[in-house]
């Protein structure tokens, strides 16, 4: 770096220098000197609320917040010196005197950024006592629960709804004491324009907002010995689960997870990457309809929920845009309370399907009204009435929900052998794991699609143009003369300018993917906490490295998806894959 | 912003039509929100801003709905029910507090018979017919004449008890 945009600073006495416009945070993080932060959050929120990050600059009139000052040439920084040692301690005494000491029975316990500062600050007793009037806990959505006594308003969660997502379902409220973070007319956040992403979820450093905890529902149905409990895994949990279990960050445990769900006492451990497969068949096949047959282009891929959501909500003229196909654990659930029950000659009533994703909004989802094919599927042939009626999905946990099951159970999840998941409903291709990264279902889908087409394979199955974090990424395809041109986007941000272009009709794209959550599902909302983008990488590197290593890498090769088309569906789009696998989408105002 | 819905929230023709005026007024210019707020508050009849109307805004101006509410209940100024014909602003900065405005707060709310309503926190209350608001601020800039009552819109000095059920008895008139 040229020297001029450099800037000579001390800090604790020592001389460094540091880029000019960078933060005393950044500055002293580049130098090896730790600054505790607490509202802080690289990339998501800089809101200066909490005062943890204080330092002392000589010739300063006061301590001054290290997250949002720049440094100046010749400044002369102590991060630990007395004054800021007690001043520290005192804003974070000041908030936790308005923090509930229930930490033991907080889903946070011992993974909390709040407990964590206590803990490093040396807290050994709460001096002052609560000043703010007890709030009731949001309990209204199927995918977030909200409980505003824990929050230290730290804007986190608004700032990501904000700034990430554009959905804008929460801001803060009221003034002073009485300042809480609540959605519209604090009328409870299953009941407004909230797409159920969580991203909130993972940045929160408190147990402030949380996932809905399934895991008793779960521990219930596997205690039931009248239910045959299926479970199925996202592509993202694989290189998630061991994080949370305590091994490498992006750590690949899929034997693992498949040898600890079978020791939970799951009577079959399938794989949600199976019917990620059979999406491309049905997906793969209606884009080829849409572009040879007239239909709405661009298409859009609709696996993310909250993706979802968002159209119905914010672009409810839109929505034909979608590909009709469910998703892929909704898929799952249709298929297994239909071609798998009939299969193994067992009652659909019976059967309880639970889905472990990285995903929050998937809760909502699995509870959606037209989420039932297995229940019209048996209604006419084993004469249903309106009380036998289920859900294709029973219940889904987040990978931390899960997490929380293997400790429950004292799994050892590190020392376990590796084990091959269940037939029929398990076989899967590389092409289904890299449904879990941003750009996956794209590059799954041309692998397919390039073939049918041009009949032939693709020259390299590597289609590293849609692959990487870039917020909006795109390519163009040569399919046997046609030019197709397609895009990739992550987060709702960079969607809503996909949309917004649709809107106008400037969208020169035939086939769209979007992922609700940055990164694609690797970095849901259901996901380990903390994930930074750093973890990020690590869980997509090992996303690509499965498919690599995957025998068969396109989704049209899955043995058990070619059975499933000839002995049940027949052949992608037909009558059985209307009634099961796609769907219709809901127009929403701001409160349905 | 844009991230309002795409459905237009239902409300009555004339009040869209008002709402339009008063946005197409604002068009353009920055902190429109806090002006298109206050304008619409102050041409309704009640002087508030209804949920409706607010979703309206929202629609019309593309400001979230959240980031408008946010604004709305930071400033005491706008109101989210229905006014009374009359208010009647106590202040309750420190030195109103010293010079007992707690006790006129009091009076008056026991003169309105919205005692229970000030003991639930709630910084102010209407009366059932509509006619009063009784309400607090934090300090109207007028400390030397503490304590300092407003009724609408004129601001009385050193009030006492005494003086205060007068000021209030002459409004309230007819009134039982």
């Amino acid at each position: 770096m040229e020297t001029k945009n450099l800037l000579n600073v001390k800090i604790n006495g020592i001389s460094y220098k540091v880029p000019k416009g960078s933060t005393i945070l950044k500055a002293c993080k580049e130098a090896g000197v730790d600054v505790p932060t607490l509202c802080f959050m690289e990339e998501v929120s800089q809101n200066a609320s909490c005062g943890i990050c204080v330092v002392e600059v000589k010739g300063g009139k006061s301590l001054i917040r290290s997250c949002i000052t720049e440094v100046f040439e010749n400044m002369e920084i102590s991060t630990n010196s007395i004054k800021v040692r007690e001043a520290r301690k005192m804003n974070l005494e000041l908030i936790l005197a308005n923090h509930p000491n229930d930490c033991l029975n907080c889903l946070r316990n011992q993974n909390c950024e709040l407990q964590t500062m206590a803990a490093n600050m040396g807290i050994k007793e709460g001096r002052f006592v609560r000043t703010k009037p007890m709030d009731l806990i949001d309990s209204s959505s199927l995918s977030i629960t909200r409980d505003p006594n824990k929050c230290i308003l730290c804007k986190r969660c608004v700032n990501v709804c904000a700034n990430t997502q554009t959905v804008y379902a929460i801001d803060i409220i009221n003034r002073g004491l009485k300042s809480k973070v609540a959605p519209y007319m604090d009328k409870g956040i299953g009941n407004v324009a909230c797409t159920n992403c969580g991203q909130c979820a993972l940045v929160c450093p408190t147990g402030a907002i949380t996932e809905v905890d399934n895991t008793s529902e779960v521990w219930n149905d596997l205690q039931n010995t009248d239910k045959v409990v299926l479970v199925q895994t996202a592509p993202a949990i694989r290189v998630a689960i061991g994080e949370a279990m305590g091994m490498d960050e992006g750590a690949l445990v899929t034997g693992k997870m498949v040898s600890a769900l079978r020791k939970m006492g799951f009577n079959k451990v399938f794989d949600t990457n199976f019917t990620a497969d059979l999406t491309i068949m049905e997906e793969g096949h209606e884009l080829i309809k849409r572009l040879t047959k007239g239909g709405t282009l661009p298409m859009i891929t609709s696996c993310s929920p909250g993706w979802i959501k968002f159209v119905e909500h914010f672009f409810p003229d839109q929505v034909d845009h979608l590909s009709s196909c469910k998703s892929p654990q909704q898929m799952f659930g249709a298929l297994a309370k239909t071609y798998y029950a009939e299969k193994m000659h067992i009652d659909p009533r019976k059967i309880s399907v639970v889905s472990i994703m990285p995903c929050t909004a998937k809760k909502y989802e699995a509870k959606r009204p037209e989420m039932m094919g297995g229940y019209d599927y048996w209604k006419a042939k084993m004469n249903l009435g309106e009380d036998d009626k289920f859900y294709d999905i029973d219940h889904v946990l987040t990978t931390r929900e899960l997490a929380r099951m293997f400790k429950e159970a004292g799994i050892n999840f590190a020392g376990l052998p590796e084990e091959e998941f269940d037939s029929p409903l398990g076989a899967s291709t590389g092409a289904a794991v890299i449904f879990g990264a941003t750009g996956g279902v794209m590059e799954a889908a041309v692998r397919t699609a390039y073939e049918v087409v041009v009949g032939k394979p693709l020259p390299s199955l590597d289609l590293k143009v849609v692959r990487g974090f870039e917020g909006i990424k795109e390519a163009e395809l040569d399919l046997n003369g046609t030019k197709v041109r397609v895009a990739v986007a992550h987060t709702l941000k960079n969607a809503r300018t996909l949309l917004e272009q649709i809107e106008k009709g400037e969208s020169p794209y035939h086939f769209i993917e979007v992922m609700t959550c940055p990164g694609g599902c690797l970095g849901g909302g259901g996901q380990p906490i903390p994930t930074t983008w750093a973890i990020r990488q690590k869980r997509a590197d090992s996303i690509y490295a499965e498919d690599r290593n995957k025998g068969l890498r396109k989704s049209h090769e899955n043995p058990e998806v070619q059975t499933l088309y000839s002995e049940f569906l027949k052949e992608p789009l037909g009558h059985l894959s209307h009634e099961l696998l796609h769907t219709e989408y809901t127009k929403r105002g701001y409160f349905v | 912003m844009g991230a309002n819905t795409a459905i237009a929230p239902e409300l009555a023709a004339a009040d869209k039509t008002k709402i339009d005026a008063i946005v197409k007024k604002f068009k353009d210019r920055q902190g429109s929100l806090l002006g298109i707020l206050e304008e619409t508050q102050k041409q309704n009849k009640h002087s508030y801003l209804a949920e409706d109307v607010l979703s309206y805004i929202s629609f019309k101006t593309g400001v979230p709905l959240t980031r408008i509410y946010s604004v709305v209940t930071f400033y005491s100024f706008f109101n989210l029910k229905p006014q009374g014909k009359h208010n009647i602003i106590v202040c309750r900065g420190t030195a109103c507090h010293t010079k007992g405005s707690k006790s006129l707060l009091d009076d008056v709310a026991v003169l309105m018979g919205g005692e229970k309503e000030l003991e639930g926190g709630e910084p102010s209350f209407t009366t059932a017919d509509n006619e009063f608001t009784v309400r607090t601020v934090a300090c109207f800039g007028q400390c030397a004449l503490a304590p300092v009552v407003a009724i609408d819109g004129v601001i009385y000095s050193n009030v006492t008890s005494l003086q205060l059920r007068k000021l209030v008895s002459k409004i309230s008139k007819g009134r039982n």
